[in-house]
Protein backbone atom coordinates (compact mmCIF):
# COMPACT_ATOMS: atom_id res chain seq x y z
CA UNK A 1 0.00 0.00 0.00
CA UNK A 2 1.84 3.34 -1.04
CA UNK A 3 -0.30 5.46 1.77
CA UNK A 4 1.29 2.82 4.24
CA UNK A 5 4.76 3.17 2.74
CA UNK A 6 5.04 6.81 2.60
CA UNK A 7 3.87 7.28 6.24
CA UNK A 8 6.28 4.28 7.68
CA UNK A 9 8.85 6.47 5.25
CA UNK A 10 7.62 10.00 7.32
CA UNK A 11 8.02 8.27 10.66
CA UNK A 12 11.05 6.75 9.59
CA UNK A 13 12.48 10.63 8.46
CA UNK A 14 11.07 11.50 12.22
CA UNK A 15 13.12 9.05 13.44
CA UNK A 16 15.78 10.09 11.69
CA UNK A 17 16.19 14.03 12.65
CA UNK A 18 15.05 12.61 16.39
CA UNK A 19 18.43 10.80 16.09
CA UNK A 20 20.26 13.75 14.32
CA UNK A 21 18.83 16.13 17.13
CA UNK A 22 19.74 13.83 19.51
CA UNK A 23 23.36 13.86 18.45
CA UNK A 24 23.81 17.76 17.98
CA UNK A 25 21.85 17.86 21.89
CA UNK A 26 24.36 14.96 23.34
CA UNK A 27 27.30 16.23 21.36
CA UNK A 28 26.74 20.11 22.67
CA UNK A 29 26.52 18.75 26.37
CA UNK A 30 29.85 16.99 26.05
CA UNK A 31 31.49 19.74 25.06
CA UNK A 32 29.65 21.60 27.62
CA UNK A 33 30.29 19.26 30.31
CA UNK A 34 33.97 19.35 29.47
CA UNK A 35 34.02 22.94 28.30
CA UNK A 36 32.56 24.60 31.51
CA UNK A 37 35.56 23.41 34.27
CA UNK A 38 38.00 24.55 31.66
CA UNK A 39 36.47 27.85 30.99
CA UNK A 40 35.62 28.17 34.98
CA UNK A 41 39.13 27.66 35.88
CA UNK A 42 40.58 29.80 33.39
CA UNK A 43 38.16 33.00 34.84
CA UNK A 44 38.81 31.78 38.25
CA UNK A 45 41.75 33.98 38.56
CA UNK A 46 39.64 37.15 37.61
CA UNK A 47 37.59 37.08 40.64
CA UNK A 48 40.21 35.93 42.87
CA UNK A 49 40.05 37.95 46.30
CA UNK A 50 43.52 37.98 48.34
CA UNK A 51 44.59 38.07 52.35
CA UNK A 52 47.95 40.37 52.58
CA UNK A 53 49.80 40.47 56.01
CA UNK A 54 51.91 43.86 56.63
CA UNK A 55 55.19 43.28 56.14
CA UNK A 56 57.80 45.15 58.16
CA UNK A 57 60.40 47.05 55.61
CA UNK A 58 62.89 49.15 58.31
CA UNK A 59 63.52 51.46 60.85
CA UNK A 60 63.08 54.87 58.64
CA UNK A 61 64.17 57.38 61.53
CA UNK A 62 67.34 58.40 59.09
CA UNK A 63 65.55 57.92 56.18
CA UNK A 64 66.44 61.62 54.60
CA UNK A 65 63.95 64.00 53.26
CA UNK A 66 64.29 64.83 49.76
CA UNK A 67 66.21 61.24 48.81
CA UNK A 68 63.78 57.97 47.70
CA UNK A 69 65.48 55.09 49.06
CA UNK A 70 64.75 51.99 48.19
CA UNK A 71 64.46 48.79 51.00
CA UNK A 72 63.75 44.82 49.37
CA UNK A 73 60.99 43.92 51.03
CA UNK A 74 59.62 40.07 51.01
CA UNK A 75 56.01 40.40 49.83
CA UNK A 76 53.43 37.44 50.57
CA UNK A 77 51.85 37.16 47.21
CA UNK A 78 48.31 37.11 49.61
CA UNK A 79 47.59 33.25 48.79
CA UNK A 80 47.79 33.49 45.02
CA UNK A 81 48.22 30.37 43.86
CA UNK A 82 49.87 28.17 46.15
CA UNK A 83 52.43 28.55 48.91
CA UNK A 84 55.47 29.94 47.34
CA UNK A 85 58.28 32.00 49.33
CA UNK A 86 57.14 35.59 49.41
CA UNK A 87 58.44 37.42 46.46
CA UNK A 88 61.09 39.99 46.87
CA UNK A 89 59.94 43.87 45.92
CA UNK A 90 61.50 46.91 45.84
CA UNK A 91 59.63 49.79 47.97
CA UNK A 92 60.80 53.68 47.32
CA UNK A 93 60.60 54.91 50.67
CA UNK A 94 60.00 58.61 49.61
CA UNK A 95 60.25 61.38 52.67
CA UNK A 96 58.68 65.02 51.18
CA UNK A 97 58.85 68.37 52.67
CA UNK A 98 55.17 69.52 52.29
CA UNK A 99 55.55 73.65 54.02
CA UNK A 100 57.88 71.88 56.95
CA UNK A 101 55.09 68.58 57.31
CA UNK A 102 56.72 65.80 56.19
CA UNK A 103 54.93 63.39 54.10
CA UNK A 104 56.00 60.25 53.70
CA UNK A 105 55.56 57.58 49.98
CA UNK A 106 56.09 54.23 49.69
CA UNK A 107 56.03 54.27 46.10
CA UNK A 108 56.13 50.84 44.04
CA UNK A 109 59.33 50.64 41.60
CA UNK A 110 56.80 48.88 38.78
CA UNK A 111 56.12 51.04 35.81
CA UNK A 112 52.74 52.31 35.39
CA UNK A 113 53.60 51.56 31.38
CA UNK A 114 54.35 48.14 30.81
CA UNK A 115 55.71 47.44 34.80
CA UNK A 116 59.66 47.33 34.14
CA UNK A 117 61.84 48.14 37.42
CA UNK A 118 61.98 51.74 37.67
CA UNK A 119 65.03 52.94 39.45
CA UNK A 120 65.59 56.71 41.15
CA UNK A 121 68.34 58.50 39.41
CA UNK A 122 70.64 60.77 40.70
CA UNK A 123 72.13 62.95 38.26
CA UNK A 124 68.76 63.71 36.76
CA UNK A 125 66.47 63.66 40.02
CA UNK A 126 63.83 61.23 38.18
CA UNK A 127 62.57 58.09 38.81
CA UNK A 128 63.47 56.30 35.35
CA UNK A 129 62.21 53.49 33.68
CA UNK A 130 64.67 51.58 31.42
CA UNK A 131 62.45 50.11 28.67
CA UNK A 132 60.82 52.53 27.05
CA UNK A 133 62.03 55.84 28.91
CA UNK A 134 59.22 56.56 31.29
CA UNK A 135 60.33 59.49 33.88
CA UNK A 136 58.38 60.31 36.98
CA UNK A 137 59.09 63.08 39.53
CA UNK A 138 60.52 62.53 43.16
CA UNK A 139 56.45 61.93 44.25
CA UNK A 140 55.78 59.56 41.63
CA UNK A 141 54.00 61.70 39.17
CA UNK A 142 54.40 60.37 35.63
CA UNK A 143 56.27 63.78 33.86
CA UNK A 144 57.50 62.06 30.14
CA UNK A 145 57.43 59.26 28.11
CA UNK A 146 55.21 56.63 27.64
CA UNK A 147 53.66 55.89 31.38
CA UNK A 148 49.80 56.77 31.63
CA UNK A 149 49.49 57.37 35.13
CA UNK A 150 51.75 58.00 38.47
CA UNK A 151 53.67 55.00 40.54
CA UNK A 152 51.73 52.89 42.57
CA UNK A 153 51.96 53.04 46.24
CA UNK A 154 52.07 50.54 48.45
CA UNK A 155 49.70 50.45 51.57
CA UNK A 156 51.81 51.57 54.90
CA UNK A 157 52.06 52.21 58.19
CA UNK A 158 54.19 53.53 60.91
CA UNK A 159 54.36 51.92 64.34
CA UNK A 160 56.87 54.40 66.09
CA UNK A 161 59.65 55.07 63.49
CA UNK A 162 59.38 51.31 62.11
CA UNK A 163 57.82 51.01 58.42
CA UNK A 164 55.00 48.49 57.04
CA UNK A 165 53.79 47.75 53.87
CA UNK A 166 51.95 45.32 52.65
CA UNK A 167 51.04 44.10 49.15
CA UNK A 168 48.42 45.97 48.06
CA UNK A 169 48.77 49.19 45.46
CA UNK A 170 46.75 52.41 45.52
CA UNK A 171 47.08 54.84 43.06
CA UNK A 172 49.67 57.49 43.39
CA UNK B 1 46.88 3.41 -12.98
CA UNK B 2 46.99 0.29 -12.26
CA UNK B 3 49.51 -0.81 -14.50
CA UNK B 4 51.60 2.03 -13.43
CA UNK B 5 51.03 0.95 -9.53
CA UNK B 6 52.16 -2.16 -9.99
CA UNK B 7 55.46 -0.93 -12.21
CA UNK B 8 55.89 1.21 -8.62
CA UNK B 9 55.62 -1.45 -5.81
CA UNK B 10 58.39 -3.75 -8.27
CA UNK B 11 60.12 -0.77 -8.22
CA UNK B 12 60.22 0.21 -3.98
CA UNK B 13 60.70 -3.38 -3.16
CA UNK B 14 63.78 -4.02 -5.55
CA UNK B 15 66.25 -3.89 -2.79
CA UNK B 16 64.39 -6.56 -0.64
CA UNK B 17 64.37 -10.20 -1.91
CA UNK B 18 63.46 -13.45 -0.69
CA UNK B 19 61.93 -13.17 2.66
CA UNK B 20 61.99 -9.09 2.85
CA UNK B 21 59.79 -8.80 -0.05
CA UNK B 22 57.56 -11.37 0.72
CA UNK B 23 57.04 -9.39 3.92
CA UNK B 24 56.86 -5.90 2.19
CA UNK B 25 54.36 -7.13 -0.07
CA UNK B 26 52.42 -8.72 3.11
CA UNK B 27 52.46 -5.39 4.69
CA UNK B 28 51.59 -3.47 1.55
CA UNK B 29 48.83 -5.45 0.82
CA UNK B 30 47.00 -4.20 4.36
CA UNK B 31 48.80 -1.02 4.91
CA UNK B 32 49.26 0.66 1.75
CA UNK B 33 52.19 1.80 2.06
CA UNK B 34 53.27 1.44 -1.58
CA UNK B 35 49.64 3.86 -2.52
CA UNK B 36 50.84 6.08 0.35
CA UNK B 37 54.98 6.35 -0.95
CA UNK B 38 53.09 6.92 -4.46
CA UNK B 39 50.95 9.73 -3.04
CA UNK B 40 53.20 11.48 -1.30
CA UNK B 41 56.31 11.65 -3.34
CA UNK B 42 55.33 11.52 -7.45
CA UNK B 43 53.69 14.88 -7.69
CA UNK B 44 54.25 17.21 -10.39
CA UNK B 45 56.02 20.68 -9.46
CA UNK B 46 57.08 23.51 -11.03
CA UNK B 47 60.50 22.68 -12.50
CA UNK B 48 62.23 26.39 -12.67
CA UNK B 49 62.92 28.77 -9.81
CA UNK B 50 62.75 24.97 -7.75
CA UNK B 51 65.35 26.26 -4.69
CA UNK B 52 63.34 29.19 -4.05
CA UNK B 53 60.04 26.59 -3.56
CA UNK B 54 62.16 24.76 -0.33
CA UNK B 55 61.69 27.31 2.08
CA UNK B 56 58.31 25.90 2.85
CA UNK B 57 59.70 22.27 3.38
CA UNK B 58 62.74 24.02 5.52
CA UNK B 59 59.95 25.69 7.92
CA UNK B 60 58.19 22.29 8.06
CA UNK B 61 61.75 20.78 9.10
CA UNK B 62 62.77 23.32 11.44
CA UNK B 63 58.93 22.86 13.26
CA UNK B 64 59.86 19.62 13.63
CA UNK B 65 63.27 20.35 14.96
CA UNK B 66 61.31 22.08 17.16
CA UNK B 67 59.41 19.57 18.70
CA UNK B 68 61.90 17.18 18.87
CA UNK B 69 64.10 19.27 21.03
CA UNK B 70 61.45 20.40 23.02
CA UNK B 71 60.24 16.81 23.97
CA UNK B 72 63.85 16.66 25.63
CA UNK B 73 64.20 19.33 26.94
CA UNK B 74 61.05 18.67 29.27
CA UNK B 75 63.70 15.76 30.79
CA UNK B 76 65.11 18.32 32.90
CA UNK B 77 63.26 21.38 32.85
CA UNK B 78 60.72 22.29 35.71
CA UNK B 79 57.57 24.82 35.14
CA UNK B 80 57.91 26.29 38.75
CA UNK B 81 59.05 29.54 39.58
CA UNK B 82 61.21 28.39 42.27
CA UNK B 83 62.82 25.49 39.94
CA UNK B 84 62.83 26.65 36.22
CA UNK B 85 65.82 28.44 36.58
CA UNK B 86 67.66 26.08 38.96
CA UNK B 87 66.28 22.62 36.61
CA UNK B 88 68.08 24.98 33.65
CA UNK B 89 70.85 26.20 35.51
CA UNK B 90 71.78 22.45 35.84
CA UNK B 91 71.24 22.03 32.57
CA UNK B 92 73.59 23.98 31.69
CA UNK B 93 76.34 23.29 34.02
CA UNK B 94 76.12 19.81 34.38
CA UNK B 95 74.59 18.34 31.31
CA UNK B 96 76.70 19.25 27.99
CA UNK B 97 74.33 17.38 25.28
CA UNK B 98 71.40 19.03 27.35
CA UNK B 99 72.45 22.24 27.18
CA UNK B 100 72.81 21.94 23.37
CA UNK B 101 69.87 20.72 22.97
CA UNK B 102 68.44 23.67 24.46
CA UNK B 103 70.90 25.56 22.36
CA UNK B 104 69.22 23.81 19.16
CA UNK B 105 65.89 24.71 20.16
CA UNK B 106 66.33 28.76 20.52
CA UNK B 107 68.77 28.82 17.66
CA UNK B 108 65.95 26.87 15.59
CA UNK B 109 63.66 29.09 16.40
CA UNK B 110 65.32 32.42 15.45
CA UNK B 111 66.30 30.54 12.08
CA UNK B 112 62.56 29.39 12.50
CA UNK B 113 61.52 33.39 12.01
CA UNK B 114 63.99 34.43 9.11
CA UNK B 115 62.53 31.10 7.46
CA UNK B 116 58.93 31.64 7.91
CA UNK B 117 59.60 35.31 6.77
CA UNK B 118 61.82 34.54 3.89
CA UNK B 119 58.74 31.74 2.80
CA UNK B 120 56.23 34.49 3.25
CA UNK B 121 58.32 37.15 0.96
CA UNK B 122 58.58 34.56 -1.63
CA UNK B 123 54.96 33.59 -1.22
CA UNK B 124 54.20 37.33 -1.61
CA UNK B 125 55.97 38.39 -4.47
CA UNK B 126 54.87 35.66 -6.62
CA UNK B 127 51.49 35.93 -5.96
CA UNK B 128 51.31 32.71 -4.98
CA UNK B 129 48.05 33.39 -3.06
CA UNK B 130 45.99 34.11 -6.00
CA UNK B 131 42.93 32.05 -7.05
CA UNK B 132 42.07 29.45 -6.40
CA UNK B 133 45.07 29.65 -3.06
CA UNK B 134 43.55 31.89 -1.02
CA UNK B 135 42.26 30.27 2.04
CA UNK B 136 46.36 28.80 2.04
CA UNK B 137 47.61 31.91 2.04
CA UNK B 138 45.23 32.73 5.24
CA UNK B 139 46.56 29.13 6.50
CA UNK B 140 49.74 29.88 6.57
CA UNK B 141 49.18 33.79 8.49
CA UNK B 142 47.43 32.00 11.11
CA UNK B 143 50.92 29.64 11.54
CA UNK B 144 52.45 32.16 11.26
CA UNK B 145 50.99 33.98 14.30
CA UNK B 146 50.83 30.86 16.60
CA UNK B 147 54.63 30.46 15.91
CA UNK B 148 54.72 34.45 17.32
CA UNK B 149 52.76 33.16 20.04
CA UNK B 150 55.02 29.58 20.65
CA UNK B 151 58.40 32.24 20.50
CA UNK B 152 56.85 34.52 23.05
CA UNK B 153 55.93 32.11 25.54
CA UNK B 154 58.74 30.36 24.81
CA UNK B 155 61.13 33.00 25.89
CA UNK B 156 59.34 33.56 29.30
CA UNK B 157 59.81 29.62 30.25
CA UNK B 158 63.50 29.78 31.79
CA UNK B 159 62.32 32.08 34.34
CA UNK B 160 65.36 34.18 34.24
CA UNK B 161 65.61 38.09 34.54
CA UNK B 162 65.19 37.97 30.70
CA UNK B 163 61.74 35.69 30.93
CA UNK B 164 60.37 37.34 33.75
CA UNK B 165 60.49 40.85 32.35
CA UNK B 166 59.25 39.57 29.31
CA UNK B 167 56.63 37.73 30.53
CA UNK B 168 54.97 40.93 32.88
CA UNK B 169 55.92 43.15 29.93
CA UNK B 170 53.37 40.74 27.28
CA UNK B 171 51.04 40.12 30.48
CA UNK B 172 50.71 43.75 31.30
CA UNK B 173 50.02 44.56 27.75
CA UNK B 174 45.96 43.17 27.93
CA UNK B 175 45.50 45.43 30.42
CA UNK B 176 44.96 48.20 27.83
CA UNK B 177 42.11 45.98 26.42
CA UNK B 178 39.43 48.18 26.94
CA UNK B 179 36.78 47.08 29.81
CA UNK B 180 38.13 43.97 30.51
CA UNK B 181 41.75 44.82 30.31
CA UNK B 182 42.15 44.04 34.51
CA UNK B 183 40.43 41.00 34.64
CA UNK B 184 42.46 39.94 30.95
CA UNK B 185 45.65 40.51 32.69
CA UNK B 186 44.13 38.37 35.85
CA UNK B 187 43.38 35.18 33.71
CA UNK B 188 46.60 35.04 32.00
CA UNK B 189 48.88 35.78 34.83
CA UNK B 190 46.45 33.18 37.40
CA UNK B 191 46.05 35.99 39.96
CA UNK B 192 46.50 39.40 40.68
CA UNK B 193 50.94 39.59 40.66
CA UNK B 194 52.93 37.47 38.21
CA UNK B 195 53.42 34.41 40.47
CA UNK B 196 53.84 30.21 39.80
CA UNK B 197 50.29 30.15 38.11
CA UNK B 198 51.76 32.20 35.68
CA UNK B 199 54.58 29.97 34.68
CA UNK B 200 52.40 27.03 34.61
CA UNK B 201 50.00 28.34 32.21
CA UNK B 202 52.16 30.02 30.09
CA UNK B 203 54.01 26.37 30.05
CA UNK B 204 50.71 24.61 29.26
CA UNK B 205 50.35 27.33 26.15
CA UNK B 206 53.39 26.62 25.12
CA UNK B 207 53.73 22.87 24.88
CA UNK B 208 49.70 22.08 24.56
CA UNK B 209 48.21 24.54 23.20
CA UNK B 210 49.88 26.25 20.60
CA UNK B 211 51.44 22.98 19.30
CA UNK B 212 47.91 21.30 19.35
CA UNK B 213 46.76 24.34 17.05
CA UNK B 214 49.56 24.27 15.49
CA UNK B 215 50.47 20.45 13.90
CA UNK B 216 46.89 20.49 12.17
CA UNK B 217 47.11 23.86 10.75
CA UNK B 218 50.46 22.34 9.12
CA UNK B 219 48.36 19.08 7.93
CA UNK B 220 45.59 21.86 6.54
CA UNK B 221 48.43 23.58 4.84
CA UNK B 222 49.82 20.82 2.91
CA UNK B 223 46.81 19.29 1.77
CA UNK B 224 45.66 22.54 0.53
CA UNK B 225 49.25 22.96 -1.33
CA UNK B 226 48.51 19.68 -2.80
CA UNK B 227 45.02 19.98 -3.62
CA UNK B 228 45.94 22.55 -6.06
CA UNK B 229 49.42 21.82 -6.61
CA UNK B 230 52.40 24.16 -5.99
CA UNK B 231 51.61 27.66 -7.63
CA UNK B 232 55.57 28.42 -8.21
CA UNK B 233 55.88 31.67 -9.42
CA UNK B 234 56.05 33.89 -12.69
CA UNK B 235 59.22 32.15 -14.21
CA UNK B 236 57.01 29.14 -14.15
CA UNK B 237 54.14 30.60 -16.43
CA UNK B 238 56.08 32.58 -19.47
CA UNK B 239 53.92 33.49 -22.41
CA UNK B 240 51.04 31.78 -20.41
CA UNK B 241 48.89 35.21 -21.36
CA UNK B 242 49.49 35.54 -24.58
CA UNK B 243 48.75 31.72 -26.05
CA UNK B 244 46.27 30.92 -28.02
CA UNK B 245 43.15 28.71 -27.11
CA UNK B 246 44.57 25.95 -29.08
CA UNK B 247 47.97 26.48 -27.68
CA UNK B 248 46.39 26.43 -24.00
CA UNK B 249 44.20 23.41 -24.63
CA UNK B 250 47.41 21.14 -26.08
CA UNK B 251 49.25 22.09 -23.13
CA UNK B 252 46.44 21.20 -20.62
CA UNK B 253 45.95 17.82 -22.71
CA UNK B 254 49.33 16.93 -20.81
CA UNK B 255 48.54 18.11 -17.50
CA UNK B 256 49.71 15.72 -14.56
CA UNK B 257 48.59 15.24 -10.70
CA UNK B 258 48.10 17.49 -8.73
CA UNK B 259 47.41 20.00 -11.79
CA UNK B 260 45.52 21.44 -13.30
CA UNK B 261 44.83 24.11 -10.23
CA UNK B 262 40.83 25.17 -10.28
CA UNK B 263 39.46 27.52 -10.32
CA UNK B 264 42.45 29.33 -11.71
CA UNK B 265 43.20 32.69 -13.85
CA UNK B 266 43.02 31.94 -17.65
CA UNK B 267 46.86 30.21 -18.42
CA UNK B 268 47.34 29.83 -14.67
CA UNK B 269 45.97 26.44 -13.71
CA UNK B 270 49.35 24.28 -14.71
CA UNK B 271 52.94 25.70 -15.08
CA UNK B 272 54.34 25.65 -18.47
CA UNK B 273 57.28 23.58 -17.21
CA UNK B 274 57.32 20.56 -14.62
CA UNK B 275 59.34 18.32 -12.66
CA UNK B 276 59.11 15.61 -10.48
CA UNK B 277 58.46 16.37 -6.88
CA UNK B 278 60.87 13.34 -5.86
CA UNK B 279 63.95 13.15 -6.61
CA UNK B 280 64.21 16.99 -7.91
CA UNK B 281 62.17 18.95 -5.36
CA UNK B 282 63.13 16.70 -2.66
CA UNK B 283 66.92 17.01 -3.21
CA UNK B 284 67.00 20.59 -3.30
CA UNK B 285 64.56 20.62 -0.12
CA UNK B 286 67.38 18.30 1.62
CA UNK B 287 69.83 20.25 1.09
CA UNK B 288 68.56 23.67 1.75
CA UNK B 289 67.01 22.31 5.10
CA UNK B 290 70.54 20.24 5.89
CA UNK B 291 72.42 23.62 5.49
CA UNK B 292 69.94 25.40 8.08
CA UNK B 293 69.74 22.05 10.68
CA UNK B 294 73.40 22.22 10.90
CA UNK B 295 73.99 26.23 11.38
CA UNK B 296 71.35 26.07 14.12
CA UNK B 297 73.71 22.78 15.44
CA UNK B 298 76.53 24.78 15.18
CA UNK B 299 75.30 27.97 16.87
CA UNK B 300 73.87 25.67 19.50
CA UNK B 301 77.05 23.96 20.22
CA UNK B 302 79.72 27.43 19.45
CA UNK B 303 76.90 30.06 21.63
CA UNK B 304 74.52 27.79 23.23
CA UNK B 305 71.22 29.29 24.85
CA UNK B 306 71.49 32.12 27.40
CA UNK B 307 70.64 31.69 31.33
CA UNK B 308 70.52 35.23 32.61
CA UNK B 309 70.29 35.46 36.44
CA UNK B 310 67.20 33.90 38.03
CA UNK B 311 63.88 36.27 37.92
CA UNK B 312 64.48 38.95 40.84
CA UNK B 313 61.06 40.92 40.77
CA UNK B 314 62.90 43.85 43.32
CA UNK B 315 65.39 44.05 40.71
CA UNK B 316 66.37 47.93 40.69
CA UNK B 317 68.63 48.45 37.51
CA UNK B 318 67.63 45.87 35.05
CA UNK B 319 67.13 46.35 31.67
CA UNK B 320 64.29 44.14 30.08
CA UNK B 321 65.13 43.95 26.29
CA UNK B 322 62.36 41.78 23.83
CA UNK B 323 63.48 39.25 21.56
CA UNK B 324 64.70 40.68 18.66
CA UNK B 325 61.23 39.49 16.73
CA UNK B 326 59.11 41.57 18.85
CA UNK B 327 61.62 44.66 18.11
CA UNK B 328 59.73 46.19 16.24
CA UNK B 329 56.43 46.47 18.40
CA UNK B 330 58.43 47.30 21.04
CA UNK B 331 59.59 50.64 19.82
CA UNK B 332 55.61 51.14 19.21
CA UNK B 333 55.28 50.79 22.85
CA UNK B 334 57.77 54.05 22.73
CA UNK B 335 55.91 55.88 20.26
CA UNK B 336 52.13 55.59 21.70
CA UNK B 337 52.77 57.27 25.08
CA UNK B 338 50.20 57.76 27.40
CA UNK B 339 46.77 56.64 28.20
CA UNK B 340 44.62 56.26 25.27
CA UNK B 341 47.14 56.17 22.95
CA UNK B 342 48.72 52.89 24.59
CA UNK B 343 45.63 51.23 23.23
CA UNK B 344 46.24 52.35 19.53
CA UNK B 345 49.73 51.54 19.92
CA UNK B 346 49.27 47.70 21.18
CA UNK B 347 46.03 47.07 19.46
CA UNK B 348 44.68 48.70 17.17
CA UNK B 349 47.66 49.54 14.78
CA UNK B 350 48.82 45.68 15.32
CA UNK B 351 45.58 44.20 14.50
CA UNK B 352 44.88 46.74 11.61
CA UNK B 353 48.65 45.04 10.12
CA UNK B 354 47.65 41.67 10.85
CA UNK B 355 43.83 42.01 9.15
CA UNK B 356 45.20 43.30 6.36
CA UNK B 357 48.28 40.62 5.75
CA UNK B 358 45.04 37.75 6.47
CA UNK B 359 43.46 39.94 3.60
CA UNK B 360 45.95 40.19 1.31
CA UNK B 361 44.49 37.40 -1.15
CA UNK B 362 41.46 39.32 -1.28
CA UNK B 363 42.98 43.31 -1.13
CA UNK B 364 45.41 42.45 -4.80
CA UNK B 365 43.13 42.18 -7.10
CA UNK B 366 45.92 42.62 -9.97
CA UNK B 367 45.81 40.38 -12.91
CA UNK B 368 49.47 39.23 -13.57
CA UNK B 369 51.80 37.45 -11.20
CA UNK B 370 55.23 39.50 -12.03
CA UNK B 371 55.88 41.67 -9.44
CA UNK B 372 56.96 44.65 -11.44
CA UNK B 373 53.60 44.16 -12.93
CA UNK B 374 51.88 44.33 -9.31
CA UNK B 375 53.29 48.05 -7.88
CA UNK B 376 49.71 48.14 -6.02
CA UNK B 377 50.28 45.46 -3.37
CA UNK B 378 54.37 45.18 -3.88
CA UNK B 379 54.91 49.36 -3.15
CA UNK B 380 52.89 49.30 0.12
CA UNK B 381 54.72 46.05 0.61
CA UNK B 382 57.74 47.71 0.32
CA UNK B 383 57.29 50.08 2.85
CA UNK B 384 55.41 47.83 5.20
CA UNK B 385 58.68 45.68 5.38
CA UNK B 386 61.34 48.82 5.57
CA UNK B 387 58.65 50.05 8.71
CA UNK B 388 59.42 47.10 10.44
CA UNK B 389 62.98 47.35 9.73
CA UNK B 390 63.72 51.03 10.68
CA UNK B 391 61.15 50.47 14.10
CA UNK B 392 63.47 46.98 14.99
CA UNK B 393 66.69 49.43 14.46
CA UNK B 394 65.04 52.36 16.46
CA UNK B 395 64.36 50.24 19.10
CA UNK B 396 68.31 48.14 19.01
CA UNK B 397 69.71 51.98 19.19
CA UNK B 398 67.41 53.18 22.42
CA UNK B 399 68.30 49.56 24.02
CA UNK B 400 71.48 49.17 23.12
CA UNK B 401 73.17 52.69 22.37
CA UNK B 402 74.53 51.97 18.90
Amino acid sequence: MPDQELAISQRRMSRRKFMTLGIQVTGAGIGLLIGAPIVGSILSPAFYKGRYPWVMVADIQHVPVGVPTAYVVLLDQGGDAWQVPPVPRTVYVVKLNLNGKVQLLTLSNVCTHMQCDVHWDINLNVFLCPCHGGLYSIDGTNIGGPPPQPLFRYQHKLVGTTLYVRNVLTEG
Amino acid sequence: MAAERSRLAGRLSRPFAGVMATTYRWVDERLGVTDLVHQLLYEAVPRRGAWAYSLGSATLILIVNQIVTGMFLLWTYVPSTTEAWESLNFTERHDEFGAIVRGMHLWGAYVLFVVIGLHMVRTFVSGSYKKPRELNWIVGVVLFLLVLGLGITGAMLPWDQAAYWTATVVTHVVEYFPIFGTQLQEILRGGPQMGPATLTRFFAIHIWLLPALLVPLIGLHLILLRRHGEHGSWVNYEGVEEETAEERARRMAHVEYPYPAIPSDPGYAVPVDLDEFFPSQVFKDSVVSFGLVLLIFVMAVVVGAPLERAANPAALNYVPTPEWFFLPLDQMLVQFPQAWMIPVGVFIVPGIGTTLLILVPFLDRTPGREPWRRPEVMIPALFVVLFLLFEALLAVNRLFNL
